[in-house]
């Protein structure tokens, strides 16, 4: 008996291994490095939390992160609703238009932005026909964003449209015979229910905008940098590779606090819709 | 000793990468024997077959550069020599330092900016044998301990020809002057990166004669550049800056000679002002501990002679090094040479040696006023 369980689980182990080499190791590495090179002791964070500019990054790194999660959350939702209620011809091309592109290489993508986004670029040109514009939409935080919302959107759609798709849309009719008006019904009865689908669209989102490197080396300026475009200074450009850890090692304790913290907001507010 | 752990983790990969290496039927292999025949070496000659399975790996930035390296000296040497030569690139400094102190050294003529290797000579860098190196045919002084020249271009001032070609912007102090020549201009804007070019344009432009340059006075030059910040593109890569010049989104441009001819040729409407034009080199390296240094040297001194030189340059309107090579260009390549006397007399002299001892502070000063 005690070998059947003993089997399935050794199959495992080179993915552990490989896990092991590949990931765990480096991760350490870097988190020693960051506490040690060029000396032993906390002075890579002493100067990470000293220094005005970092800051500055950190903090832009995190309202991009905010303004991407929003805006793809305000265009996945009807997105992901008209895909649970269309019809199964129409509902095959919209997974299609959100799945073609994932399956895109993300630098073809970002390269993409960079031609329709430039001063002379189809874009500008659109809207200067017109009378509007030109804007400055490249090497700019909108541009960035823009890049950013259509590259994570189908991390949006997907967790979205997996929920709704389980939700009884019949709940709604039965709110509006009991009196409520069709908007109240919507609100208070269809999206509590999808919240476990927001809640992961929005952390997958905005977990994956915290660490974006090309689009905003390509779309944004370097006057905007994000924080991985600050740690590529550091261990490449200056090949300080304790600041660079450091540097991740901060990334990486503020990003498990927001997921400690959102678990936390998201069983109280779980208890208040069931309960 | 506190690197201690690092080491013994830096062993643990190297044996887990032997375990691979063995997989795979390698293995570490000693310097190859080599005979490089006897007598002084003479630039541009490797004796017949004398690395026949000797492996090595050549470095460089890619694109056109990378290119014309490999067809006018890489892929002719290994031809001669009978090594196996392959290309990798872009050169990553990161990967360097990975590379030499896990020990396990992957490239062995690598082209860096000259003034990185000049601050890492000794350090990730080891000195040339200059007895393998033939360094005759090099001006004076290009050559040093640890990396000759690989080629010569400029940071140049190009300007959209059909909007001031008229009444051309004469140097940096018009570059700065968004009045008299209004329009966006784009600059070099890495803020990994930091090198001659934005600070020295900035301070000539403010005042400062060419030959008080040094040290360069950062804030007086950041508070120049913020005069005209909202004008300003920041552009990273060659390519881009490139792209820039062709689809005239900017007006001005501070950008690499070599990339101006590109642009230009592609048919960009720019032309350039080479009045304090500021020179700048690319140089061959070799990292230390790489496997077969002698063979590396081979290379380097195939690549120094007059022919690949000239080659060189025919490929990709860099300026070449050796004072012997005749290239063969049109009229537009050959107003890009920078070793035309009439152009190299307009330069603005760089100091290397003060940019190479203070490039990690530049690169912190220049990144916080790109980010502030």
């Amino acid at each position: 008996m005690k070998e059947r369980t003993a089997g399935p689980a050794l199959l495992i182990l080179p993915a552990l291994i490989a896990l092991g080499v590949f990931f765990l190791y480096p991760l350490l590495s870097m988190l020693v490095s960051a506490f040690t090179d060029p000396e032993p002791g906390l002075g890579n964070f002493a100067w990470f939390f000293g220094e005005q500019a970092n800051m500055q990054v950190l903090g832009r790194t995190f309202s991009t992160a905010f303004w991407v999660t929003l805006v793809a959350l305000v265009l996945s939702y009807p997105y992901a609703y008209a895909m649970t209620i269309a019809g199964a011809r129409a509902r095959a091309i919209l997974t299609l238009l959100v799945l073609v592109p994932f399956w895109t290489s993300l630098m073809v993508r970002t390269f993409a932005w960079v031609i329709l986004l430039q001063d002379t670029g189809v874009i500008n040109k659109a809207l200067g026909a017109l009378g509007m514009g030109p804007f400055s939409l490249i090497r700019t935080q909108t541009g960035v964003v823009i890049g950013m919302v259509q590259l994570l959107m189908p991390f949006m759609v997907l967790p979205l449209y997996a929920v709704m798709s389980g939700i009884d849309r019949r709940l709604l009719p039965a709110a509006t015979s009991l009196g409520a008006h069709p908007v109240k019904a919507f609100v208070q009865v269809y999206v509590p229910q999808s919240l476990p689908g927001i809640s992961a669209g929005c952390l997958t989102v905005f977990i994956s905008a915290l660490g974006f490197y090309v689009t905003p080396a390509l779309l944004g300026s370097p006057t905007d940098a994000l924080i991985s475009q600050q740690i590529f200074t550091q261990v490449n450009g200056l090949l300080k590779w304790g600041r660079g850890g450091a540097m991740g090692v901060v990334l990486l304790g503020l990003t498990l606090a927001m997921i400690a913290l959102l678990a936390v907001t998201l069983r109280r507010t779980g208890r208040k819709v069931t309960g | 000793m506190l690197n201690h752990p690092k080491r013994l983790a830096g062993t643990a990969i190297a044996a887990a990468s032997l375990l691979l290496a063995a997989a795979c039927g390698g293995g570490a292999a000693a310097p190859a024997d080599i005979d490089l025949g006897s007598g002084p070496a003479q630039s541009g000659v490797v004796k017949k077959d004398a690395l026949k399975g000797v492996n090595l790996t050549f470095v460089s930035y890619g694109g056109v550069y990378q290119k014309g390296q490999q067809d006018a000296a890489v892929d002719p040497f290994a031809k001669e020599s009978g090594a196996q030569v392959l290309q990798d690139g872009p050169t990553d400094y990161a990967k360097i330092k990975a590379q030499v102190d896990s020990a396990n050294v992957t490239w062995d003529v690598v082209d860096t900016d000259s003034i990185w290797a000049a601050a890492q000579c000794g350090k990730l860098l080891q000195p040339l044998d200059y007895k393998i190196i033939d360094k005759s045919k090099v001006p004076d002084g290009l050559a040093t301990e640890c990396s000759v020249p690989a080629m010569q271009y400029g940071m140049v001032l190009a300007y959209n020809k059909d909007k001031f070609g008229a009444n051309p912007p004469q140097g940096w102090a018009d570059f700065f002057d968004t009045a008299k020549f209004p329009g966006k201009r784009g600059i070099p804007g890495n803020p990994g990166d930091s090198a001659p070019g934005p600070f020295e344009a900035a301070l000539v432009a403010d005042g400062v004669a060419a030959d008080k340059l040094y040290p360069l006075d950062v804030a007086r030059a950041t508070k120049k550049l913020d005069t005209v910040r909202g004008d300003l593109v920041f552009w990273k890569t060659g390519a881009e800056s490139q792209q820039l010049l062709e689809s005239g989104e900017v007006d001005m441009l501070m950008m690499w000679s070599g990339r101006a001819y590109a642009g230009i040729k592609n048919g960009g409407k720019f032309d350039v002002q080479w009045n304090q034009w500021m020179p700048i080199m690319d140089s061959l390296t070799v990292p230390k501990n790489a496997k077969n240094p002698k063979a590396a040297m081979a290379m380097i001194n195939y690549y120094l002679g007059a022919q690949q030189q000239a080659k060189l340059t025919e490929l990709t309107s860099y300026s070449p090094i050796n004072t012997d090579a005749k290239p063969k260009l049109d009229e537009l390549g050959t107003s890009f040479l920078t070793t035309r006397p009439e152009v190299a007399d307009k330069r603005l002299t760089v100091d290397d040696k003060w940019w190479a001892e203070n490039q990690p502070q530049m690169i912190e000063k220049w990144s916080a006023w790109l980010g502030g």
